[in-house]
């Protein structure tokens, strides 16, 4: 049925401390924080005195004396994401994780057997709370988007269903700051144009929005203020997406350090696209912050690529506007590539050999001959890797920065690829 | 004539004046404007002037309805923001756009113009203009460029996929530019004419004929060098029935789609047709031909494939083969005004 509000997203509440919880009880109802140098999850006992994700653990201390802290287990956590979206599964075949403690479900055609939507969602947080021990909050909306906004509103351990219809009216009352992508500077300048709630700005026309946030950023607010958002819910294989990241456990400002993480990240989506004899058309970059702001960025290559270089170029490229748009010096925390919108390796459209300006790069064109090269690269790469050990062929560009003062732990526990 | 001016406007202009067509009557003639700043449209008419004026009306509005007016005489009458149209009982009205807000467009500037035969050139520009890129990433790719060669006008696009190479023979005049395909698209509904002048300054180009003008901003850039793409000799050549060929592909291009390649195995005797479509089928046929050459598998993709053998000249062409990793040349035999270069696909 389409317009009706049938997409789910279930976010587990505190998800790494929660576990905490499970494993020993006796921390219930204290302020408590998972992580070694900083936050990576609190109790909602904690954030009552400010404690955040992302802040610096001494920090967190400063502002709650009592505070408890515990390292985290990263394969408890892991398993428990397991089986939460294994009870998902139960519900409805679409389901699209998104990270760790989070994912979208579509319920169109589970309405036959478990109820109508706010019905289901009732019926999901019910079933992770008994079978896991686990909190979880829902939002109900028409649209991911829309799903995404009622469940952060429904936080803690609630469920909020936006009826179709209601939408504009659920929206428009609550702060910018809900939306996604508005993280503390776009509040600022927002305020600034006396923009507080997303009703206000869904009334600025967009045009007049551009001034203060740059087209882009302008259309795609926008957008979001008046629930457009078209994007279905994918499950995993459908969505067919490779991807890998890397956390750091300190910040990492360096530029060059950043671009030596992508390109490892690069090559290792690389090779398992051409393992796979696939290749995708959609490159996404997620950057996460010191203060755990984490955003994404997109772009489609002018086709479908498995290439290390075409992968590293994109990533570096969005990475670099990431920072430019919103970065303001930080440091960061994560980095991620993935490629999406996969197809079988295509039969390859040769493009012919210009040279000259203005013909983009032409790394990035797969049919070009400077990619056919680099995928030739490629191939004897992995052939020897494969012949020979990871480590028998390293580019350059990565000799020395080895994992001691690389990224501490590649391969976040997402379940999914990101 | 409306119709006509209405399109050098854009369907997706930022500013709202653009979306209306100047008309201006002077003297015994109305000339009618139409612009989007990067292309623009004039067209003259002798009218009975009852009175001088200068209105913008909403272009695709007024054009449709004129046209769809009985046949007869046309009244156009521009009174308190609003402009009249009537002619064999209807009345149309539409309200005014602010003349003032119409951008100034120069004269058209003919200095240095070239006179040439309208059918000829616009038959040469079609031929080159199926190679030029729709793709705006890439401006200098969609335009054709033109420069002066031994005693030819020559023209030349590519989309980096293909490359056509047109020459006009007999043009000792000197003109040189990239002109956007999208205005050189429109020429033939527009200015086209038995007689056409042309002139290329270093900002625009100018389309002159009895119809009216059209003018074009050149694209700014170097348009990559083309010659060095162009083979000096090849190994291998089949020579077929334009048509016989055409067939062939159209066939196979109704299992191919866009993204699957036509194969086509070259050896003695013909031309081996196929396009296999995994979960869908495939196609296959013998094509005759006269083959020189060792026998090989090179795939195309159909629809340039088929493009290119649109537009080369006579019954019968030639196909120029390195290997299949490697362009082949499409030409029509015994002409050597037009070639068609385009990249294989790698199976």
């Amino acid at each position: 049925m389409a317009g009706a509000a049938t997409i789910l997203h279930a976010d587990l509440d505190a998800f790494y401390a929660s576990v905490e919880i499970l494993r020993e009880p006796s921390l219930r109802g204290r302020p408590m924080a998972v992580g070694g140098g900083v936050v990576l999850s609190a109790t909602y006992e904690a954030r009552r005195h400010g404690v955040r994700s992302g802040m610096r653990l001494a920090d967190a201390r400063a502002r709650c004396p009592g505070l408890v802290v515990v390292r985290g287990s990263f394969g408890d956590y892991v398993g428990y994401s397991r089986r939460v979206m294994a009870v998902f599964r139960r519900f409805t075949p679409l389901v699209e994780p998104i990270s760790i403690d989070e994912a979208f479900l579509e319920v169109h055609g589970a309405a036959r057997l478990f109820g109508p939507p706010p019905e289901i969602a009732r019926k999901v947080r019910e079933a992770v709370r008994t079978e896991t021990g686990l909190p979880l909050s829902v939002g109900v909306a028409t649209t991911k988007f829309l799903a995404k906004v009622a469940s952060r509103v429904a936080k803690p351990d609630g469920l909020i269903a936006v009826a179709a219809g209601t939408e504009l009216g659920f929206l428009h009352r609550l702060d910018v700051d809900l939306l996604w992508g508005v993280g503390p500077v776009t509040r600022e300048r927002l305020a600034g144009a006396g923009i507080r709630t997303v009703g206000d700005l869904a009334a600025v026309p967009p045009a007049v929005l551009a001034g203060v946030l740059g087209h882009h950023g302008a259309a795609h607010l926008h957008a979001l203020a008046w629930n457009r958002d078209p994007r279905p819910v994918v499950t995993g294989r459908r969505a067919g997406s490779v991807g890998a990241q890397s956390t750091f456990g300190r910040d990492v400002g360096d530029p060059a350090a950043h671009r030596a993480v992508l390109l490892r990240l690069a090559e290792r989506v690389g090779s398992r696209l051409r393992a796979k004899g696939r290749a995708g058309r959609t490159v996404t970059v997620r950057v996460r912050f010191a203060d755990f702001e984490t955003v994404t960025r997109q772009t489609a290559l002018p086709g479908p690529t498995s290439s290390t270089s075409a992968l590293y170029r994109a990533g570096r490229d969005l990475t670099g506007a990431a920072l430019a748009e919103v970065g303001r010096g930080r440091g960061l925390r994560l980095l991620g590539i993935s490629v999406s919108h996969l197809t079988r390796l295509p039969d390859l459209q040769m493009e012919l050999p210009l040279t000259g300006a203005g013909l983009a790069d032409p790394v990035l064109r797969p049919g070009s001959p400077e990619a056919l090269a680099r995928s030739r690269l490629d191939v004897a790469v992995d052939r020897a890797r494969e012949a020979f050990g990871r480590d028998a062929v390293s580019r350059a560009a990565l000799l020395g920065t080895g994992r001691r003062d690389g990224p501490t732990r590649d391969h976040i526990p997402a379940p999914e690829d990101l | 004539m409306l119709s006509r001016a209405t399109r050098a406007i854009g369907t997706r202009s930022p500013l709202p004046i653009l979306q209306g067509v100047l008309i201006e009557v002077t003297g015994k003639t109305m000339r009618v404007t139409g612009t989007d700043l990067e292309v623009t449209i004039r067209t003259d008419l002798e009218v009975e002037v009852l009175e001088e004026g200068t209105t913008v009306i909403p272009a695709r509005l007024a054009s449709e309805a004129v046209r769809k007016l009985p046949p007869g005489a046309v009244v156009l009458q521009a009174a308190d923001g609003e402009v009249e149209i009537t002619g064999g009982g209807p009345q149309f009205r539409f309200r005014e756009l602010p003349a003032d807000d119409f951008p100034k467009i120069a004269e058209p500037d003919l200095t240095g113009a070239v006179e040439v035969d309208g059918n000829a050139f616009a038959s040469a520009l079609s031929q080159v203009a199926v190679a030029a890129s729709n793709d705006d990433a890439r401006p200098i790719l969609t335009g054709v460029f033109f420069e002066s060669e031994g005693g030819s006008l020559r023209m030349v696009a590519t989309d980096s996929y293909r490359l056509a190479v047109r020459d006009l023979p007999s043009m000792e005049a000197e003109l040189s530019g990239l002109v956007p395909v999208r205005a050189l698209r429109e020429l033939k509904r527009t200015v086209g004419a038995s007689t056409l002048r042309v002139a290329i300054g270093a900002r625009e180009a100018t389309f002159a004929s009895d119809r009216g003008t059209l003018t074009a901003r050149l694209i700014e850039g170097t348009f990559p060098n083309y010659r060095q793409l162009i083979p000096e000799s090849y190994p291998n050549r089949v020579t077929l029935d334009r048509d016989a060929l055409l067939d062939a592909v159209d066939r196979a291009s109704l299992v191919a789609e866009d993204h699957i390649p036509v194969r086509l195995m070259l050896q003695e005797g013909g031309v081996e047709l196929s396009v296999i479509r995994q979960d869908v089928g495939g196609e296959t046929e013998h094509v005759p031909a006269d083959y020189a050459g060792q026998e090989m598998t090179i795939a195309f993709n159909s629809r340039y494939l088929n493009d290119g053998l649109s537009v080369v000249d006579g019954d019968e062409v030639v196909l120029d083969l390195m290997d299949p990793l490697k362009p082949g040349v499409l030409r029509g035999t015994g002409s050597d005004d037009f070639l068609y270069l385009l990249m294989p696909v790698r199976l």
